[in-house]
């Protein structure tokens, strides 16, 4: 196979990144979190708002609207995602990534166990609802929700 | 401080103020928060973008130097953007560091996480200091762009320790050909 090397020219980004001015790692990391830190509100609206969307999802009918439904699924647990990801919300980003990971890994048209996505809206919503001191309780949600994600995994192959 | 993995340095000053950054993600509350986070390092985010399209408008158009997009997006997503963007031929937009992010990446999907062109994909959750550690990194990434076959992008081998069996890596068997090939020139002129 042919291959064409372009040799690297030096980005723009490399010639300013060490010019005077600019502003300390530590300065730009505290700015930065607390950027989002002041997102956070908002961001806790967002996630209930997508685990309602979970939770209303009604199954599909049939062979039919079940891609939809399973992409509208897949589509909440990724904004949950989004959303969660900055405030270190771990269980619920690694909980709604497990729904994610079976819904990739289904086959178009296979059927899938819809009790699954239900399982998952009510977990996401006792996580969100725990106290941050509840880390037991969280653990004991994630390990099984992980567990029934690595049994489902193993079904589809 | 430039290395993959490492950690960075809290008193490295960098400064990427003047830098012309394009934020393209379909979700208005994931692209503030990493507008909100770029502004925290220092960069402004010149173009924020809902869509691909509408981001192929903007990069035929203007120069950037810094793009940060997310990969699952409805129409056009940010691998088929990336991709496009690595084979536009624009100059220099096509050779511009591209960081990609992802809440999830489908199984199906993987391969073309990997052959579209992006400097580097990080993936959901990750923290303030990996994100401005990938800016660092990719904007000191020198690696040279490569064209194989369908792929348009950056040298995607990061290994340098020799890869296990025979080398299959044809510039590094060139290379080798080529040093061999001196070595025993250097050689006959000794003897001589």
């Amino acid at each position: 196979m042919t291959v064409i090397t372009h040799p690297r020219r030096r980005s723009n980004l490399a010639a300013m990144i060490d010019s005077a001015g600019g502003v300390s790692v530590g300065v730009a990391l505290a700015r930065a979190r607390a950027n989002t830190e002041a997102l956070r509100a908002r961001a806790m609206a967002v996630i209930d708002e997508q685990i309602g969307l979970l939770e209303s999802l009604p199954p599909p009918t049939g062979p039919d609207d079940a891609s939809t439904r399973l992409d509208q699924a897949y589509r909440a647990s990724t904004a949950l995602i989004d959303a969660a990801a900055p405030f270190e919300l771990a269980e619920l980003c690694r909980s709604a990534a497990g729904l994610c990971d079976l819904i990739g890994a289904v086959d178009p048209g296979a059927p899938f166990d819809w009790r699954i996505v239900t399982v998952h809206a009510r977990s996401l919503r006792l996580l969100q609802a725990l106290p941050p001191g509840a880390t037991a309780e969280r653990d004991r949600i994630v390990q099984s929700l992980s567990e029934v994600i690595d049994r489902k995994l193993a079904q589809a192959g | 401080m430039s290395g993959l993995g490492e950690a960075l340095r809290e008193s490295a000053v960098i400064n990427l103020a003047s830098a012309s950054t394009m934020v393209v993600d379909d979700s208005p509350f994931a692209l503030e928060l990493t507008a909100q986070s770029l502004m925290g390092f220092g960069i402004r985010t010149r173009h924020a973008c809902i869509g691909a399209a509408e981001a192929m408008e903007i990069l035929r158009d203007q120069n950037i130097d810094l793009l940060v997009v997310d990969c699952d997006m409805p129409g056009i997503d940010g691998f088929e953007l990336v991709r496009w963007l690595r084979r536009s031929g624009l100059e220099p937009n096509a050779f511009v560091p591209v960081i990609m992010t992802a809440a999830h990446i489908r199984r199906s999907r993987v391969a073309e996480a990997r052959d579209c062109g992006a400097n580097f994909i990080i993936t959901k959750p990750f923290s303030a200091a990996t994100l401005l550690e990938r800016i660092v990194w990719v904007s000191r990434d020198g690696r040279p762009f490569l064209e194989v076959g369908d792929y348009f992008g950056p040298d995607r081998r990061f290994r340098k320790s020799p890869a296990p069996g025979d080398e299959r890596r044809v510039d590094l068997i060139r290379k080798k050909a080529f040093e061999d090939q001196k070595a025993q020139a250097a050689a006959g002129v000794d003897a001589a």
